[in-house]
């Protein structure tokens, strides 16, 4: 089980790796869309590389509610809560 | 006096190619691909009958246009259409862009807009051929990618509607995500069409002039190997970009700039209200 701290960093890296995202940008309060400008595409491959993670399936029905990387961590905790 | 008589000859011819298209898709959805349903086998082997008797009816349709005169054709390159893996990139100009390429592509997989899922003519071919809607971004780009790793082909209009006549041409980066993710071909297509005609803001009687004459090239295959050596949200936007200049170059308009693809976590369902950017149809396809 990841810390809340432990998910921020690993979606640092991750936007680092997958979108060129300067880490120091990918804080709680940005938001995806207009902030760090990911789109419905990248969200794709942001969706793969958390169920690899967490080592579960999960869908794009799971982050509905998502708008910001606080919400992502969020939305990551509780589902690895199962 | 024999312009007028052209003009009104073609507006008639379309009108009835419009009419036996409608009538023709209600016949096939209704009577002929329930009817196939009955006959054994599995549901690969179905739906690849139900595609084969559609491509026959696309190609038949075809002919007729022709035949009445609506339009004249040209078709250069069909043989290379239809590889496994394979997917087919085209520009969009005109509504019959799609039968076209459905009538010269051997057993293709099309992305269409989720619309022509509850249209009451085009619902029932649609469904009964497999095609994948392009309702949400990420089952449409999961759906496509899994067809083509399948060994099936795609086709994918990058420009995700019709082309808008005078506008700079833009490339929806769906096309090109599904393109280096899934993809073992990428084969472009060059549709053109003069005059323009049934262009994205035109309504069917708004006839031209004189009689259409749509030409397709089949381009030489895209490399995607150089797109691959990075994450494919990188390597998908580089890739975009290559696209939209090989079509630009290719047709001398002008290339827009890349646009972004909507929603960041779209659902089936739509998005939660105020939650996310609404009425963007960015990254959609038909």
């Amino acid at each position: 089980m990841l810390s809340s701290e432990q998910i921020l960093e690993l979606l640092r890296s991750s936007f680092t790796e997958l979108f060129e995202i300067d880490p120091a940008r990918v804080v709680p309060a940005a938001r995806l869309g207009e902030d760090l400008e990911i789109d419905s595409i990248d969200a794709v491959d942001l969706i793969e590389r958390v169920r690899r993670v967490i080592g579960r399936k999960v869908s794009p029905e799971d982050f509905r509610s998502v708008r910001t990387v606080g919400d992502l961590v969020t939305a990551i905790e509780r589902l690895q809560k199962g | 006096m024999i312009k007028a008589i052209s003009y009104y000859w073609r507006l008639f011819a379309t009108g009835l190619c419009f009419a036996v298209f409608g009538l023709g898709a209600v016949f096939f959805g209704m009577v002929v691909f329930p009817i196939m349903r009955i006959v054994p086998g599995s549901p690969g082997a179905h739906r690849r009958r139900v595609r084969a008797t559609f491509r026959v009816y696309m190609r038949s349709f075809v002919g007729l246009m022709s035949a009445v005169g609506v339009l004249s054709y040209a078709f250069d390159g069909a043989e290379r259409l239809g590889r496994p893996g394979q997917i087919i990139l085209a520009n969009h100009p005109s509504l019959i862009d799609v039968v076209f390429l459905i009538g010269f592509t051997p057993q293709t997989t099309c992305i269409v807009k989720e619309a022509l899922f509850h249209n009451p003519i085009t619902r029932w071919p649609v469904s009964a051929a497999g095609y994948v809607s392009n309702t949400s971004t990420h089952s449409m780009v999961e759906r496509a990618s899994q067809a083509l790793q399948d060994g099936e082909n795609v086709i994918v209009f990058p420009e995700g509607t019709r082309t808008t006549p005078g506008q700079p041409m833009q490339f929806h980066r769906g096309a090109a995500s599904i393109a280096v993710r899934a993809a073992a071909v990428v084969t472009p297509v060059f549709i053109r069409c003069v005059p323009t005609t049934l262009a994205k803001c035109m309504r069917w009687y708004q006839i031209p002039d004189r009689r259409v004459r749509i030409s397709f090239q089949v381009g030489r295959d895209i490399d995607l190997a150089p797109f691959r050596q990075t994450p494919v949200p990188i390597g998908s936007r580089a890739f975009n970009t290559h696209l939209l200049k090989v079509f630009a170059d290719e047709l001398k308009v002008p290339a827009g700039n890349p646009t972004a693809g909507g929603d960041v976590f779209e659902t089936e369902t739509g998005t939660e209200a105020g939650a996310f950017r609404t009425g963007d149809n960015a990254g959609r396809f038909n």
